[in-house]
């Protein structure tokens, strides 16, 4: 009887010494590929780390000026292009420019890194729904999995500092991307796509003058959705050693340093925003340039 | 002479039966059940003598130092710290103390702790010139920061603990940036943990500041480095060196202030639960037994109320020192 009131689970021991022997194989696994794997980042490092100086070393006119004249490309907007150097200035007025720069840089490094990776395998799981079947459950675990059950085998692995953020932020913000490209290609009218076989077009034609451009709107709702969800782990990031806008913030938590708080909190907010507002309007203003080639 | 005797079992018959019903009385308190191991097991055996003998019924709370403290200085809860390092929270402690809102139940409930500068066992071996902190200060090229390899690491306290203060201060008050050295910001304990463990597995030189009594000091036999100076005094300890920079700019060198841990209860805990604060006060852990019990969660990967079961069991002959034996007897009873 006691078999259905207590749940037959491996025994107290055994349990034990299987969790104490995946520890130990990671730990020899660390040892022994440790520095390869961390030399193998190197490349993106060096790029990360010399992009933050970059930041840092750019004088900061010219810097808002940048970000002015990005906003106004991206969004064709004056009331968007100012808005953003005036949070800017705000932010440097405020004490919190080198933590910005910081933080820009961990998330265009990373959103990039996202969007390289993403879009592809997005092509790929809308091809074939084997692939899709395989890749949509790792992006499941991908975005449920609580953090620290992956970051402290990263940070044995690679240390503290930019690459396991990097690693974090990508590992979260990647599942969007993937799957929104995914679910636009396989939106595509049948019908288009017929129309485009008979005239004879070939994979790739099909593939980018066709599926893509009417992809689009998903795609760079997936864009977006991936800079935001890199924006909201930068708290979490600094929690292995990221500077940027988290550290004040975790700071601010643990000692109710309320102005703290809110200040790098509505930094970071603030360069949600741009990033959103502008990254959306261009993705809209791709649209209605491809409609009004329609109607013309 | 026998109408004394017969008083006095009257009065010690009271007293038993008025301790016994402050005991179904003791109610509901909630403790706080610290993020780090050492503070989770004490809370965890505390919660066992205190339900199984006292009547309590406990509930337990997460907290860290300064988030328990605050939280117990301005709405008096939680009831209980188990291990609260009083030196991040020492001015508002002591103020809450002479309002009689908190009370010390035990001053140092464990023994042989501390925190410090501490350096990896092989590094020491390999590098005997380095006696004292002073030595290594003039040695960043052993310690290089990946981030800028120009520069030596040093590996300061995760933000927003009370210790990052402290270290910041010491930073600057060493003239380590002049000398070489970037503060690292771990960011969690993860994170710190995450670079010893890294650096041991390697056999890669690390610099940085950890505490004892705990399982990643006595598992990697790292070594408490002295500093070279003398502890320069409370004032500037902390007046200055706690407050952090952006209150105090001109910290003197000094060596970290001697750890003082108290077990803290509010003040309804100490109305309520009279007859527990005679248990806190007996209440002492040797550092030994301390540094085993820790070494024991982390290999055999116990949480608090499993080491607490374990430790029950394993040292009797300690816990059974900290109550009178009628409570000693409801407690092993109750296991």
């Amino acid at each position: 009887m006691s078999f259905f009131t207590k749940f037959p689970a491996m025994g107290r021991t055994d349990l034990r010494d299987f969790k104490k022997g995946i520890d130990g194989k990671f730990k020899e696994f660390s040892r022994e590929w440790g520095e390869g794997i961390e030399a193998f980042f190197d490349p993106l490092y060096y790029f990360l780390n010399w992009f933050e100086k970059l930041l840092n070393a750019t004088p900061w006119p010219i810097i808002i000026l940048i970000v002015g004249a990005l906003a106004y490309l991206g969004s064709r907007s004056w009331k968007l292009s100012v808005g953003a150097m005036v949070s800017f200035l705000l932010i440097g007025y405020l004490g919190m420019w080198k933590n910005t720069m910081s933080t820009v840089a961990l998330i265009s490094v990373s959103t990039l890194l996202c969007i390289v990776l993403g879009i592809p395998l997005g092509i790929w799981m809308s091809r074939s729904d084997r692939v899709q079947k395989i890749i949509t459950p790792i992006l499941d675990i991908m975005q449920t999995i609580p953090i620290f059950v992956y970051l402290l085998p990263v940070v044995m692995l690679l240390g503290i500092g930019k690459i396991p953020g990097l690693i974090a932020v990508c590992v979260y913000a990647m599942p969007p991307i993937i799957r929104l490209t995914n679910l636009g290609l396989r939106l595509v009218n049948k019908d288009v796509l017929e129309a485009a076989d008979s005239f004879g077009a070939n994979y790739r034609q099909r593939l980018f003058s066709v599926q893509f451009p009417l992809a689009l709107p998903n795609i760079f709702a997936g864009v977006n959705q991936t800079i935001m969800m890199a924006l909201a782990m930068v708290v979490i990031a600094s929690m292995i050693g990221v500077k940027g806008l988290g550290m004040p913030v975790l700071q601010s938590i643990q000692n109710q340093y309320l102005a703290l708080g809110l200040m790098n909190g509505l930094a970071i907010v603030a360069l949600a925003i741009i990033f959103d507002r502008v990254s959306q309007q261009y993705g809209k203003r791709l649209q209605r340039h491809r409609e009004g080639g329609h109607d013309a | 002479m026998q109408k004394s005797i017969l008083s006095a079992a009257i009065v010690a018959g009271a007293l038993a039966m008025s301790s016994g019903a402050n005991a179904s009385e003791c109610g509901e308190i909630s403790m706080a059940d610290m993020n780090w191991p050492s503070a989770t097991l004490m809370a965890n055996v505390d919660k066992i003598i205190l339900e199984a003998g006292y009547g309590c019924e406990i509930e337990m709370v997460g907290g860290a130092t300064t988030t328990t403290f605050a939280s117990m200085d301005n709405k008096g809860e939680p009831d209980v710290a188990a291990e609260l390092w009083i030196n991040a929270v020492r001015e508002p402690l002591f103020a809450a103390m002479d309002e009689g809102r908190l009370h010390s139940a035990r001053s140092g409930p464990i023994t042989d702790l501390g925190e410090g500068w501490w350096l990896p066992p092989y590094t020491v071996a390999a590098h005997p010139e380095l006696k004292t902190v002073l030595d290594i200060l003039e040695r960043p090229d052993l310690f290089p920061d990946k981030e800028d390899p120009s520069r030596g690491a040093f590996i300061g306290c995760p933000a927003g603990w009370g210790c990052q203060l402290s270290n910041q201060s010491l930073f600057i008050a060493f003239g380590m940036e002049a000398k070489g050295w970037n503060l690292i910001d771990p960011g969690s304990q993860a994170g710190l943990d995450g670079t010893i463990i890294k650096a041991n597995e390697r056999g890669e030189n690390w610099f940085g500041y950890y505490w004892a009594p705990t399982s990643m000091i006595g598992k990697y036999n790292l070594q408490m480095m002295p500093f070279g100076v003398p502890f320069a005094g409370a004032e500037n300890w902390d007046g200055c060196v706690a407050k952090g920079p952006e209150a105090c700019t001109d910290p003197k060198p000094s060596s970290w202030t001697p750890s003082e841990v108290h077990t803290v209860v509010t003040d309804r805990f100490k109305n309520v639960a009279g007859p527990a604060m005679g248990y806190f006060d007996k209440r002492i852990w040797p550092g030994g037994v301390m540094g085993a019990m820790l070494v024991y969660m982390d290999s055999e990967q116990a949480d608090g109320p499993d080491a607490a079961a374990h430790f029950m069991e394993a040292h009797e002959d300690l816990w059974m020192q900290w109550v009178p034996a009628e409570i000693a007897a409801k407690v092993k009873a109750a296991l």
